[in-house]
C-alpha cells in the first residue's frame, strides 16, 4: 500500500431518465461526497458520451484523482470504456471501480425509487471502500499465431476458410463427414433464384485446392488448450492424432433438420419433410398429385419455441418446383404466419400464389389432422372444417442444433442458450463473438438462417477472428494471481486446482503463475491453506472492505 | 419498524452478474435487498468472507454461480459448491446456517435470477432480522462465530476441502480413491476438532485458564479438552503459563 | 503490422459503417468514415430501445461511437458526401465535398451558449420535426464529435449577412463564419457503402390520415416520443391534446407489403411495433396495444419468446386484419375500419393513437451516390448486391452492407458490416 494520499472522484450517470427516474441522482452524488477520500463527485446525464467521458477527465485533471468510480449500468458493457477513460488521463485503468446502479438497481426496483436510491447509497459506500484498496497493475504482451482453426465445412466454413485464406492467414479446416459441402450437399435447388444447390458448392475447389488451407475430413476435435492467440489443437481421424497451434478458432458446425417422429403421422414414405422431398425432386422420382405440406411442425410450440426462419421459403421453393414438373399437381401450404421477408423473398411469395399455390392459415390450437388420403383443417375464415386431398404430405420442420455442440461447447468452455444454438457475446453489437477472447460463432450453428446470411456472417466471423490473427502480439489482463513465495509451503493445491495449467513448481518447489496463461478466476487463491496467493483486483482486502462498510447505513 | 433484510450477495461475473443484468434488461423487478459484489467465479468466494458478512449483521448471504458443467472457468463452481458445504455445516449448529445458499444462475436466466432473489428475501425474512445486528445481547453468538472464522482461515480445513476432488476422484497420496462419504466423516471430525481448539485459543487468549474451567467453559469433557491442549501445545499455539498446586494454566501464544 | 498502404472508404457513419470501421481499423487499415450529418451514429441514436433485449440503444451505441473517435486508424469526416470516383478496385480515386461546418472542431466544447442565443427556430430533423433546434445546433445529445454546427440554410448571417450573436457569445472563439465548404481527394482500395434507410413517409396513403389526423404518428415519432432524451422527454403525449394515450394502435406494413406502395416486406417491423408497444406499456401500465398485421414476421433469436412476452405481459393484443381507413372523431381520437382476418367481418376501432410502422427505404441521397459509384440499384433503390455473394455491388472492389441493401435488424446489419470489412481485406489482400 503506497504512501500517496488516495484521491477519489465519483462519477453518478443518469443515463437519461434510465437511473434518474427512479434513482435521486444529486442526492446519491451528495452522499459520496460524504465517503472517506472522496474529494469530488459529480452526476451526468450520460457518463458514456463525449461529454460525459470529457467531464472524468477534466474530474481527475482538476482534482487529482488517483481513482475513480463510476456509478452507471453495467461493467459488463462499459468498463472497458471507462477504464481506457482513465488511462487516457493518466489513471491506472485498475483504479476504476464500476457501481452498477441501472441493471441491477433501478431498473429492478422501478417502483421503489427510495429503497433503490438506499440500495445504490450502499453500493457506492462499498465502491469507495474498495477503491482505498484498488492497486495499478500493468497488462501483459503475448505472442499471437496467425493461424486459424475452422471447425465445419459447409458453406459457412468454406466461406470463413477461403476469406482468411485469401487474406494470407493459415486455415485448418476441420470436417467430421468424410466430404465438404454440409447441408449443401443433400439440397436440391436453392432460393429464391432456384439455381442449383451444386453451383454453391464450386467453391469447394478453391477450398481444397488454396495453398493456405489443410482440409481434414472425417474428422473431429479431441481437445483444446490454451488461449487466444495460442491455442494447442488436437483432431482425431479414426485412430490417428495430430497436433497443431491456431491463434483463433471459428466455430461454423451447422445445424440439422428436424425429424419430427410423432408428429402429424410422419413416416418418412407418404408423410415426409422439407429435406426428403430435396431429394425426390433431385432424383425426380415424384409421383404425387395432391400435395399439402404443413409449416411450423415442431416450430413455434411450447418445447421448441422459436422460427426456425427459412422453412417458409423453403416450402414456397419446393412448391414452386413441385409445379413446374406436374403443373397439374394441387398444392396446398398450410401455415400460421408466412415468413418471407425482405425484398426478394416477398416477390417469391406472390408469385408462388401466383401459380395457383394454395394457403390456408391453421391455428396451433387446432392443428391439421393428416389421415389416409387427406388433411383435416379448420378453415378460419369460414369457420368450417375443410378435407384437402393428399397424396403426399411434406412437414416443414425446424433446423434444430445438434445434440454433441454440447460437447463441442464444453471443449471450448462456450456456451449455449435454451435451444443448444451456440450463445454469441450480445445478441446485437457483437453477434458472432464469444465471451472468450479467440472462438467466434457463424452460420446455422449460431441460429437457423438462409444462405445469403450465412455467408454474410461467415465472413462477420473472419473479420472478427482476423482483429486478433493480423496482430503478432495481443495485451492479456493484468488481473491475474501472484505468490508470495515467503508463505508459500509447496504443497501443490493450487497447482492440482488451476483448470488452465498457470501454475508450475519451481526449482525450490515452490507454486509460480504462468501470468499469460492466468485467467483470473481465483481458485488459487480461494483455496491456498496457507493464504499465499494474492488475486490481484479482486483481492481479500479489496472485499472484507467491501464486507465492512456494507451494514454501515443502518 | 419495518424490518428491511439486507442480503449479500456474492455473484460471478460471467453467468450469475450477467443473469442479474439480464433481469434488468427484461426489467424483472425483485425485492431491493440484494448488495452485489462482483466476483470472476464463485469458487472465489472464500468461507471467510461469508463468515465476516454474517459477523457484522448481514441478514443473508447468498452465492450464485453458473450451473455446474458450464462454468466459465470449467470447474471452478464445482470449488464453490465443496467449499458451501463445509461452511453450512460449521454454521448449522450455531442457527445461521440457513443464512446462506448457493444458486445456479446462467447469464439467459433473468427470470430465473428475480426468482432467486425474491424467495430468498422472504425466505430471510420468515427467519427474522440477523441475531448479530445486536451485538451486546448476542455476545455468545459472535463468540461462536469468531472460532469459526479462525477454523476457516487455518491449514487444516482449508486444505482438505481443496483436496476433497482429487481424494475422492484420484485418489490421496497413497493413491487410494476415499469414497465421499468416508471423506465427509473425515471432514466432519476435523471440523469438529477443530472448532473446539479454535474456542479453546480464543478462551486462552483472554486470559489463563485451566482444563477444568476450559471444560466448563465450553460443556465438553476433560479428557477431551486435555487431548486438544496437547495437540495444541505441539502446534505451538499454546503454552504452559503457571503451575498453581497441581493444576496447570494454559496461555494461548500470540501469533 | 504490414498493409500496402491503401486506405479503405466507409461511406456512412451509422451502426454498419462503424462496425466495418472498427473492424478494419483493428485489422491495421486506416479508414476514412464519411457521414452527410454532423455526427456520426445514425438511426440507431435515434431509437430509444432495440429489440430483442429492449436494451438503450444510446447506451450500447455510445462507447462504440467514442472507439471510432478515438481509434488512430479512423478518420471521420462528418457533414461530408462522396461527389466523384474514378478508378478502379485497388486504385479509387473519391472526391470528397465536406461541406462548412462554420465552427471549429477542435475549439468548440458544446457549452450550449451559442444555441442559448440563437433567435432562429429550425424542425428538429433528429427528432422527426417534433422539436425546434436553432440554426446553430448540436446534432443530438451523445452526437460525436459533440461539437456544434451552423445550419446555412436557416443561419440569419449566413442567408441575409445580419446577427452573428452566437460569434461574440462563443467564449473559445470556435465560431468562423468564413469557413468553406471544401473539396479534398482521397486514394483507396475498397469502399463500403453502409448508407442506412429513410423511413417511408405515409402522407400518400391519405385513407390512414397522416398529416391529416393529429393523432396518426410513424414508428419513428413515437420512438422519438418515449425517448428520455426526445421532445417530451420519455412522456407518452400525444399531439393533439398532449393527453397520455391509453390505447394505442399499431399498424404494420405502412409502405411494403403494399402492391401501391412498395411490394416487398420491410423484415423488423413486427419486432420494432412489439417493443414499441412494450416501452408504452412500460411508462404507463394502463396502456393497452392493439397490433394490426398481415404475418407476424419474427424469425431471429429470441424473436418468438419476444412476441410471446408482449401480448403475455405487456397488454398486447395482435389482430391479423387489413385496415380500410382511419377517421377521428370530434376529440381527436382515431376510428379504425378495418376486417379481421380471423373472422372476417368488419369492425371498428376507436383509439387514442395509432402509431404507423413505416418499412425501411434506401436514402433519398442514394441515387445520386449509386451514380457516382457506379454501383447498380434494385427496383427499389437498394444497393443492389449479387445473389450468393451478399455483401458484393455489382462494381468490383464496392461492397455494401446493412440498410443499405435492404431492410434488416441491427444483428444482421453488424454481422454484415464485420463481413464487409473482411471482404474489403480480402480485396487489399494484406493483413
Amino acid at each position: 500500500m503506497s504512501n500517496k494520499e488516495v484521491r477519489i472522484g465519483v462519477f453518478v450517470c443518469h443515463c437519461g431518465t434510465n437511473i434518474g427516474g427512479v434513482i435521486d441522482c444529486p442526492a446519491l452524488t451528495e452522499y459520496a461526497r460524504t465517503l472517506p477520500h472522496v474529494v469530488f463527485a459529480q452526476d451526468n446525464l450520460y457518463t458514456c458520451s463525449e461529454a460525459g467521458l470529457a467531464q472524468i477527465k477534466k474530474g481527475i485533471e482538476e482534482y487529482n484523482l488517483n481513482r475513480v468510480i463510476v456509478a452507471s449500468c453495467s461493467p459488463r458493457t462499459h468498463e472497458p470504456l471507462f477504464r481506457a477513460t482513465c488511462q487516457e488521463a493518466g489513471v491506472n485503468p485498475y483504479y476504476f471501480h464500476f457501481v452498477n446502479i441501472r441493471d441491477q438497481c433501478s431498473w429492478v426496483h422501478m417502483n421503489e425509487p427510495e429503497k433503490a436510491t438506499e440500495k445504490a447509497k450502499d453500493l457506492i459506500r462499498m465502491g469507495v471502500a474498495r477503491a482505498f484498496y484498488l492497486q495499478a497493475l500493468e497488462k501483459n504482451q503475448v505472442d499471437i499465431d496467425p493461424r486459424a482453426l475452422v471447425i465445419g465445412g459447409g458453406i459457412a466454413g468454406m466461406t470463413v476458410a477461403l476469406n482468411l485464406a485469401n487474406r494470407g492467414f493459415p486455415v485448418k479446416l476441420i470436417e467430421r463427414k468424410d466430404r465438404l459441402g454440409g447441408l449443401l450437399n443433400d439440397l436440391n435447388k436453392v432460393f429464391p433464384t432456384l439455381d442449383d444447390a451444386t453451383k454453391l458448392l464450386e467453391i469447394k475447389d478453391q477450398v481444397l485446392e488454396h495453398k493456405n488451407i489443410t482440409v481434414f475430413t472425417s474428422t473431429m476435435i479431441k481437445d483444446v488448450e490454451g488461449y487466444v492467440g495460442n491455442y494447442n489443437i488436437t483432431i482425431t481421424k479414426g485412430d490417428e492424432e495430430e497436433q497443431f497451434k491456431v491463434g483463433a478458432i471459428i466455430i461454423a458446425t451447422g445445424a440439422e433438420v428436424l425429424e419430427p417422429e410423432g408428429l402429424f403421422g410422419y413416416d418418412g414414405k407418404k408423410v415426409i419433410t422439407q429435406l426428403q422431398l430435396e431429394k425426390i425432386l433431385k432424383e425426380k422420382t415424384l409421383d404425387a398429385k395432391n400435395v399439402v405440406m404443413i409449416q411450423c411442425t415442431g416450430a413455434r410450440t411450447d418445447e421448441r419455441p422459436y422460427c426456425s426462419g427459412i422453412c417458409c421459403m423453403v416450402a414456397l421453393k419446393n412448391a414452386q418446383l413441385i409445379k413446374e414438373l406436374n403443373p397439374d399437381a394441387q398444392i396446398t401450404i398450410l401455415y400460421r404466419d408466412i415468413l418471407t421477408p425482405g425484398t426478394e423473398y416477398e416477390k417469391f411469395y406472390r408469385d408462388t400464389r401466383a401459380k395457383g399455390i394454395l394457403f390456408l392459415k391453421y391455428s396451433p390450437d387446432r392443428p391439421p389432422y393428416v389421415e389416409e388420403d387427406h388433411v383435416r383443417v379448420l378453415n378460419q375464415f369460414i369457420q368450417k372444417e375443410v378435407q384437402i386431398p393428399a397424396d403426399l404430405v411434406v412437414l416443414s420442420t425446424p433446423l434444430v442444433a445438434y445434440e454433441d455442440s454440447k460437447n463441442l461447447a464444453q471443449l471450448l468452455k462456450v456456451p449455449r442458450e435454451a435451444n443448444g444454438f451456440f450463445l454469441e457475446a450480445h445478441v446485437k453489437l457483437r453477434p458472432v463473438d464469444f465471451a472468450t477472447d479467440g472462438v467466434f460463432i457463424c452460420g446455422c450453428a449460431h441460429w437457423p438462417k438462409d444462405i445469403n446470411d450465412t455467408i454474410s456472417q461467415a465472413l462477420g466471423a473472419a473479420s472478427r477472428a482476423s482483429t486478433i490473427l493480423a496482430h503478432r502480439t495481443l495485451e492479456v489482463e493484468g488481473a491475474v494471481a501472484r505468490v508470495n513465495e515467503e508463505l508459500c509451503v509447496g504443497c501443490g493445491i493450487c497447482m492440482k486446482l488451476c483448470p488452465y495449467d498457470a501454475i508450475a513448481r519451481t526449482e525450490d518447489g515452490l507454486a509460480h503463475v504462468r501470468e499469460v496463461v492466468c485467467k483470473g478466476c481465483g481458485l488459487c487463491g480461494a483455496s491456498c491453506p496457507e493464504q499465499a496467493i494474492t488475486i490481484l483486483h479482486f483481492t481479500n482486502d479489496q472485499i472484507l472492505a467491501q464486507i465492512k462498510v456494507l451494514m454501515e447505513g443502518e | 419498524m419495518e424490518f428491511k433484510p439486507k442480503i449479500l450477495g456474492f455473484l460471478c461475473n460471467w453467468c450469475s452478474y450477467a443473469g442479474a443484468d439480464l433481469a434488468g434488461v427484461s426489467r424483472i423487478q425483485y425485492p431491493p435487498s440484494l448488495r452485489v459484489i462482483r466476483v470472476m467465479c464463485s469458487g472465489r468466494v472464500e468461507p471467510i468472507f461469508v463468515i465476516r458478512a454474517l459477523e457484522n449483521g448481514l441478514d443473508g448471504v447468498i452465492v450464485m454461480g453458473c450451473h455446474l458443467g458450464d462454468c466459465h472457468y470449467i470447474d471452478g463452481n464445482y470449488e464453490a459448491v465443496n467449499k458451501f458445504k463445509m461452511l453450512q455445516k460449521l454454521l448449522n449448529p450455531i442457527g445461521l446456517g440457513d443464512r446462506i445458499r448457493l444458486e445456479w444462475v446462467s447469464a439467459s436466466e433473468g427470470v430465473r435470477f428475480g426468482q432467486v432473489i425474491t424467495e430468498f428475501t422472504e425466505h430471510i425474512k420468515s427467519l427474522g432480522p440477523s441475531p448479530l445486528r445486536e451485538k451486546e445481547a448476542n455476545q455468545q453468538l459472535l463468540e461462536e462465530l469468531e472460532a469459526i472464522a479462525r477454523v476457516v482461515e487455518d491449514f487444516r480445513l482449508r486444505a482438505l476441502v481443496a483436496r476433497k476432488r482429487k481424494i475422492t476422484e484420484e485418489g490421496n497420496v497413497y493413491e487410494k480413491i476415499i469414497p465421499e462419504e468416508n471423506y465427509e466423516e473425515l471432514l466432519e471430525d476435523a471440523m469438529n476438532a477443530e472448532v473446539i481448539r479454535s474456542k479453546i485459543y480464543l478462551n486462552l487468549q483472554i486470559g489463563p485458564l485451566s482444563v477444568k474451567e476450559l471444560s466448563k467453559r465450553l460443556n465438553l469433557d476433560s479428557a477431551s479438552v486435555l487431548k486438544h491442549i496437547v495437540t495444541l501445545r505441539q502446534q505451538g499455539k499454546v503454552a504452559l503459563d503457571r503451575i498453581e498446586g497441581l493444576t496447570p494454566y494454559y496461555i494461548a501464544i500470540k501469533v | 503490422m504490414e498493409y500496402d498502404g491503401k486506405e479503405i472508404l466507409v461511406i456512412g457513419g451509422g451502426i454498419a459503417g462503424i462496425q466495418a470501421s472498427l473492424d478494419l481499423a483493428e485489422m491495421g487499415f486506416k479508414v476514412h468514415l464519411i457521414e452527410k450529418d454532423p455526427c456520426i451514429g445514425g438511426r440507431m441514436a435515434q431509437l430509444d430501445k432495440t429489440f430483442p433485449t429492449n436494451d438503450c440503444a444510446i447506451c450500447i451505441l455510445a462507447p462504440k461511437l467514442a472507439d471510432c473517435a478515438r481509434h488512430p486508424n479512423i478518420k471521420i469526416h462528418t457533414l461530408s458526401e462522396v461527389i466523384k470516383l474514378e478508378g478502379e478496385v485497388g486504385n479509387f480515386n473519391v472526391t470528397i465535398l465536406k461541406h462548412a461546418r462554420y465552427v471549429k472542431e477542435d475549439a468548440c466544447i458544446n457549452c450550449g451558449e451559442c444555441t442559448a442565443k440563437c433567435p432562429t427556430k429550425v424542425p428538429d430533423v433528429f427528432n422527426t420535426g417534433l422539436q425546434f433546434r436553432k440554426a446553430i445546433y448540436l446534432y443530438y445529445l451523445q452526437g460525436v464529435p459533440s461539437v456544434m454546427a451552423i445550419d446555412k440554410d436557416h443561419c440569419i448571417y449566413l442567408t441575409r449577412g445580419k446577427c452573428q450573436i452566437c460569434m461574440k457569445t462563443c467564449p473559445r472563439d470556435a465560431i468562423d463564419f468564413n469557413m468553406q465548404d471544401e473539396e479534398f481527394n482521397l486514394n483507396v482500395g475498397a469502399i463500403i457503402v453502409a448508407t442506412g434507410f429513410d423511413p417511408y413517409d405515409p402522407t400518400p396513403l391519405t385513407r390512414l390520415g397522416y398529416g391529416r389526423i393529429r393523432n396518426v404518428v410513424t414508428s419513428l415519432e413515437f420512438e422519438r416520443l418515449i425517448c428520455a432524451s426526445g421532445p417530451t422527454k420519455g412522456h407518452l403525449e400525444r399531439p393533439s391534446d398532449k393527453q397520455a394515450p391509453k390505447r394505442i394502435a399499431f399498424l404494420q406494413c405502412i409502405g411494403s407489403r403494399d402492391i401501391n406502395n412498395n411490394p416487398f416486406c420491410s423484415s423488423v417491423c413486427c419486432m420494432y411495433t412489439t417493443k414499441e408497444a412494450m416501452l408504452a406499456h412500460e411508462h404507463d401500465p394502463q396502456v393497452e396495444s392493439y397490433i394490426f398485421y398481415i404475418d407476424l414476421r419474427a424469425a431471429g433469436k429470441g424473436f418468438q419468446e419476444y412476441i410471446k412476452r408482449g401480448s403475455k405481459e405487456y397488454n398486447i393484443t395482435y389482430i391479423k386484419s387489413v385496415v380500410a381507413e382511419i377517421e377521428e372523431d370530434e376529440d381527436g381520437n382515431p376510428i379504425i375500419l378495418y376486417e379481421d382476418m380471423g373472422t372476417g367481418e368488419l369492425k371498428m376501432m376507436t383509439v387514442d393513437l395509432v402509431v404507423l410502422a413505416t418499412s425501411l427505404l434506401p436514402r433519398k441521397e442514394v441515387n445520386k451516390l449509386a451514380k457516382v459509384l457506379g454501383t447498380e440499384l434494385d427496383e427499389f433503390n437498394f444497393i443492389k448486391t449479387t445473389p450468393f455473394a451478399p455483401l458484393n455491388t455489382t462494381k468490383p472492389g464496392i461492397l455494401a452492407c446493412g440498410c443499405a441493401r435492404g431492410p434488416m435488424d441491427i444483428p444482421n446489419s453488424v454481422a454484415e458490416a464485420s463481413g464487409a470489412a473482411a471482404k474489403a481485406a480480402e480485396i487489399l489482400r494484406r493483413w
